[in-house]
């Protein structure tokens, strides 16, 4: 194939994957002009290149097709139902053509002359296909043509791109007035198009491999010119502009979820047809990006999951309506960042997962006894769904239902090193989350020291770290035989020697003799301890493949070069697990991969901050912390009596429940002395942030759900943190600043509670 | 008709070649790998030992931004494993690049196709494996190593059967 053809080939497939996605909008806004001009545009691009490269069946399909998007670009016809699941046909036609030039170089003979003929039956005008009993439901509203509703100039494309005069584009339908930002929308993709350059990934992977040696480079520069003072500026430079080239060349690699996410529409447009759903797509965070590799990964999981949404979540339009809901269920995507992670949700009001079920369907198939499921909780039980050959579809569709869809989910979100939860309220609907990390080239990992040497291990499956001084070894590892276990608050916890492992022949006595650090894993579903000699810092480490030979091997994943120039090995938590047979079935069958973690699989994700605040302690959620900062006292103004901090020019409403500003202001030891400083935590709450005023913070910790006796509903605001009760901060209870229109009003109670 | 076969003799030899071997040494042997062969040569390299990895690895090393399996001769051809720093010859293998493990890499000797002979009968298995014949020096031999032979990928197939 030449060069010109390939060029076509990608550049056709772009503009068709344009044109998917301004179909299924245009499904919503079928007045508005500027996307129609966009879908011309594709097809009259393919038609003129295909006529030059002599492509005759696609220069033929896409000339029908141009005479009905002619048409619709006039006026003389109004985008309904019909008409868009016929240009959909022809997106699926020449994209079939496309694929067959691609894998033979020529575009073989297929009969278009059905789908030509239909296009040409949808260029005839006026009410008929109105009428027509719609079957596609996306909320198109189907106004009748206003005749000279759109008077754009046909021919050259780039007028398309001008703004027309609103009034003309302002039939009766408010929906047209969705057209106007639409079109902006278009010409800033165009420009964007025009600044921006189709790169090989291979030479990307490449950068990104040459930018991690000039690191390990500069590490070795940084350590030999320390000493030098004319070096250690020169050597500054370069660790700084390494720094800054080595975040450009990561987010080169970046893509916006809109990739993804703009193949949905058209999915949820056909599995409705197909299962007689009625749905609404929103999406949202479609700017939110994800390193290329990653987002590829993602795409198959997130297909099942909206499958799944559509098939088991939403309920048939009557069903709904039998149970006081809208007919038209939502389906949301929604994409965010979280630190060094992206969250990607599929929620859907339909009718939840029902937990009964779940209970029945796991001891029918085997995966607990009907004795553990009866003390399972709601949430443990949901997470069963995640175990292979788990379905609850009562027949299986041709869309879902052969009970591969949730743990084919689960491992390839793993796969990653991404972690799935799921979230269900029976007749509210369900919340698959997905949270994915941000590149896949960097992991941050622990490194641990065993043989002599040091191994990387991923923080995604470390739960936590035991330290054994040799004095307590014999006491605190217990023995079954030759099987050595770790009694972990109470519980057994089965143990693998990393240096036995590594080195079959070492001295088994050598172990008690020295310091040992038990790394507790969960490697899916798998726990288990991994004793280790040392421990060293955990660092973010750039993953290098092994060879086959070494792949082969097992139990590494791939290997690294630390900050010291060392390399260390990447030690495969799953793989070590299945290789010490640390049984993922026993465990489930004995509760173990279930029962025995309640905390992390019940609230896995939720950690939090633990403070002292004016003598209390009080838990802030980890995820909305955002930063925190130590500042004095100074710093803290009042607007009214409502402290605030002016924090890089915005200004941060200061909660202050414990007191702790209060006392600090009336602390006599503040007068004169050096400035008294203060800690203020400042937090994420819905769209704004606070800052949350405290004495000390204390600790990191993993919450625990408190039930209230007799009840097994979970009791708010507190959670269990190192066994022990603790206020969870309600940020959402922080009174906002005073906005203009409060302002009267607020202050009047302020006057008031001052008086 | 016998001169002019003698003449075509001569002919024939006459189109010998001159080609450029890199000699490695392994204790007192002195072996060659054709440059055209060699990527790279990295010096001084101390790899980092893998547990549990088959014996013919002799570790790993970091290169260019990646990381290089290395096979160690002295162990394909038997001998005791060297401490301290070893060089290592970059050489393509089926399976993207691979390291070669010897002593110390001398220097680059030009040698004539003419004084090529096959690998003797008499050498053992494991030898005949890994040698392509020698090459005859003025006071010494020069042992070719089949890079072919040497890749860890094939090592590994033979190593598992």
């Amino acid at each position: 194939m030449d060069e010109l053809t390939r060029e076509f080939l990608i550049e056709s497939q772009e503009g068709l994957d344009r044109m998917e996605r301004c179909l299924t909008d245009l499904e919503e806004r079928p007045q508005d002009a500027g996307l129609i001009s966009e879908i011309f545009r594709s097809v009259h691009t393919i038609k003129g290149t295909t006529g030059f490269l002599g492509f005759k069946r696609l220069e033929k399909l896409a000339h029908a097709g141009e005479n009905l998007l002619g048409l619709l670009r006039e006026g003389k016809l109004v985008a309904d139902g019909p008409h868009i699941t016929g240009l959909l046909e022809l997106l699926d036609g020449l994209r079939l053509i496309l694929r067959t030039i691609e894998a033979e170089g020529a575009e073989g003979d297929g009969g278009d002359d059905v789908l030509i003929s239909s296009l040409g039956e949808l260029q005839v005008p006026a009410g008929a296909a109105v009428n027509q009993p719609v079957a596609v439901a996306i909320g198109a509203a189907c106004v009748p043509a206003p005749a000279a509703a759109v008077s754009l100039v046909p021919a050259q494309p780039r007028t398309a791109g001008q703004p027309p005069d609103p009034a003309s584009v302002a039939p009766p339908s408010s929906k047209a007035a969705d057209g106007e930002p639409a079109r902006t929308r278009i010409q800033g993709l165009g420009t964007a198009a025009e600044s921006s350059l189709r790169v090989d990934v291979t030479l990307l992977n490449q950068m990104m491999n040459l930018v991690g040696e000039l690191v390990l480079t500069r590490n070795q520069v940084l350590q030999a010119t320390s000493a030098d003072p004319n070096m250690t500026l020169l050597s500054r430079r370069l660790d700084m502009v390494t720094a800054d080239l080595r975040e450009a060349v990561m987010k080169a690699r970046m893509q916006p979820v809109s990739n993804i996410f703009s193949k949905m529409p058209r999915m949820v447009r056909d599995l409705q047809h197909t299962l007689g759903r009625r749905v609404r797509l929103e999406v949202e965070g479609q700017d939110t990006e994800l390193d290329k590799s990653l987002l590829e990964a993602v795409k198959d999981p997130l297909i099942h999951a909206v499958r799944n949404a559509l098939d088991h979540g939403i309920e048939p339009p009557e069903v709904r309506q039998a149970a006081q809901k809208d007919a038209e269920g939502t389906l949301k995507l929604r994409a965010v960042q979280e630190c060094s992670h992206v969250l990607i949700e599929v929620t859907d009001d339909g009718a939840g997962i029902s937990v009964e079920k779940i209970r029945q369907k796991a001891i029918e198939r085997g995966l607990i006894t009907p004795e553990r499921a009866a003390h399972l909780t709601e949430r443990e039980l949901l997470q069963l769904i995640f175990l292979p050959g788990f379905s609850t579809a009562a027949a299986i569709t041709n869309v879902s239902g052969r009970g591969v869809g949730m743990d084919v989910v689960r491992t390839n979100v793993e796969k990653i090193g991404g972690k799935v939860e799921i979230d269900s309220h029976s007749g509210k609907g369900t919340t698959l989350r997905m949270r994915i990390p941000l590149t896949l080239a960097i992991i941050p990992a622990l490194i641990v020291r065993s043989v002599n040497q040091s191994f990387a291990l991923p923080q995604g499956a470390l739960l936590e770290l035991v330290h054994i001084p040799p004095r307590q070894f014999a006491t605190a590892i217990q023995w079954i035989e030759n099987a050595p276990l770790y009694r972990l608050r109470g519980k057994l916890l089965p143990l693998v020697f990393l240096d036995r492992l590594l080195m079959p022949g070492i001295e088994p006595g050598i172990a008690a003799r020295r310091d040992n650090f038990i790394a507790v894993l969960d490697a899916d579903g798998r726990r288990f301890g991994l004793v280790v000699d040392g421990l060293a810092d955990p660092e973010e480490i750039v993953v290098k493949p092994l060879s086959a030979v070494l792949k082969s091997i097992g139990i590494y994943s791939g290997a690294t070069v630390l900050g010291n120039a060392e390399l260390a090995l990447i030690l495969d938590p799953g793989a070590i697990a299945l290789r010490a047979r640390v049984a993922m079935s026993e465990e489930v069958q004995s509760g173990g991969g279930v029962e025995a973690e309640p905390e992390t699989n019940r609230r896995k994700g939720v950690e939090y901050l633990l403070v002292d605040a004016g003598g209390r302690r009080a838990a802030v959620p980890l995820a909305d912390v955002l930063r925190i900062e130590q500042l004095p006292l100074s710093r803290i103004e009042y607007v009214g009596c409502r402290p605030v901090l002016n924090f890089d020019g915005q200004l941060l409403p200061v909660e202050d429940s414990g007191g702790v500003l209060a006392a600090a202001e009336a602390d006599p030891a503040n007068q004169g002395g050096p400035e008294r400083q203060i800690v203020v935590v400042v937090c994420r709450e819905g769209n704004r942030q606070i800052g949350f005023a405290v004495s000390h913070v204390l600790d990191v910790a993993s919450g625990g759900d408190l039930f209230e006796a007799g009840a097994s509903q979970r009791a708010d605001g507190v959670t269990l943190l190192k066994d022990r009760v603790t206020d969870v901060v309600d940020l959402g209870g922080a009174p906002t600043l005073p906005s203009r229109d409060q302002e009267q009003g607020e202050w009047n109670q302020f006057a008031e509670a001052r008086q | 008709m016998n001169v002019a076969a003698i003449g075509l003799d001569g002919q024939e030899k006459a189109p010998e070649t001159l080609v450029e071997m890199c000699s490695v040494r392994l204790g007192e042997a002195l072996f060659g790998v054709p440059i055209t062969h060699i990527l790279e040569i990295v010096g001084s390299a101390r790899p980092q030992p893998v547990p549990l990895a088959p014996p013919f690895v002799g570790g790993l090393v970091h290169y260019r931004g990646d990381v290089l399996t290395t096979v160690s001769l002295r162990h394909l051809l038997g001998l005791p494993p060297k401490d301290g720093h070893q060089d290592i010859l970059v050489l393509e293998g089926a399976d993207g690049c691979y390291g070669l493990l010897v002593d110390a890499v001398g220097e680059v000797l030009t040698v004539s196709t003419a004084d090529h002979e096959p690998n003797p009968s008499i050498l053992d298995e494991r030898r005949r494996d890994v040698f392509a014949g020698a090459y005859k020096l003025k006071d010494s031999l020069l042992v070719m190593l089949n890079a072919d032979r040497l890749d860890p990928m094939r090592l590994g197939g033979a190593h598992a059967a």
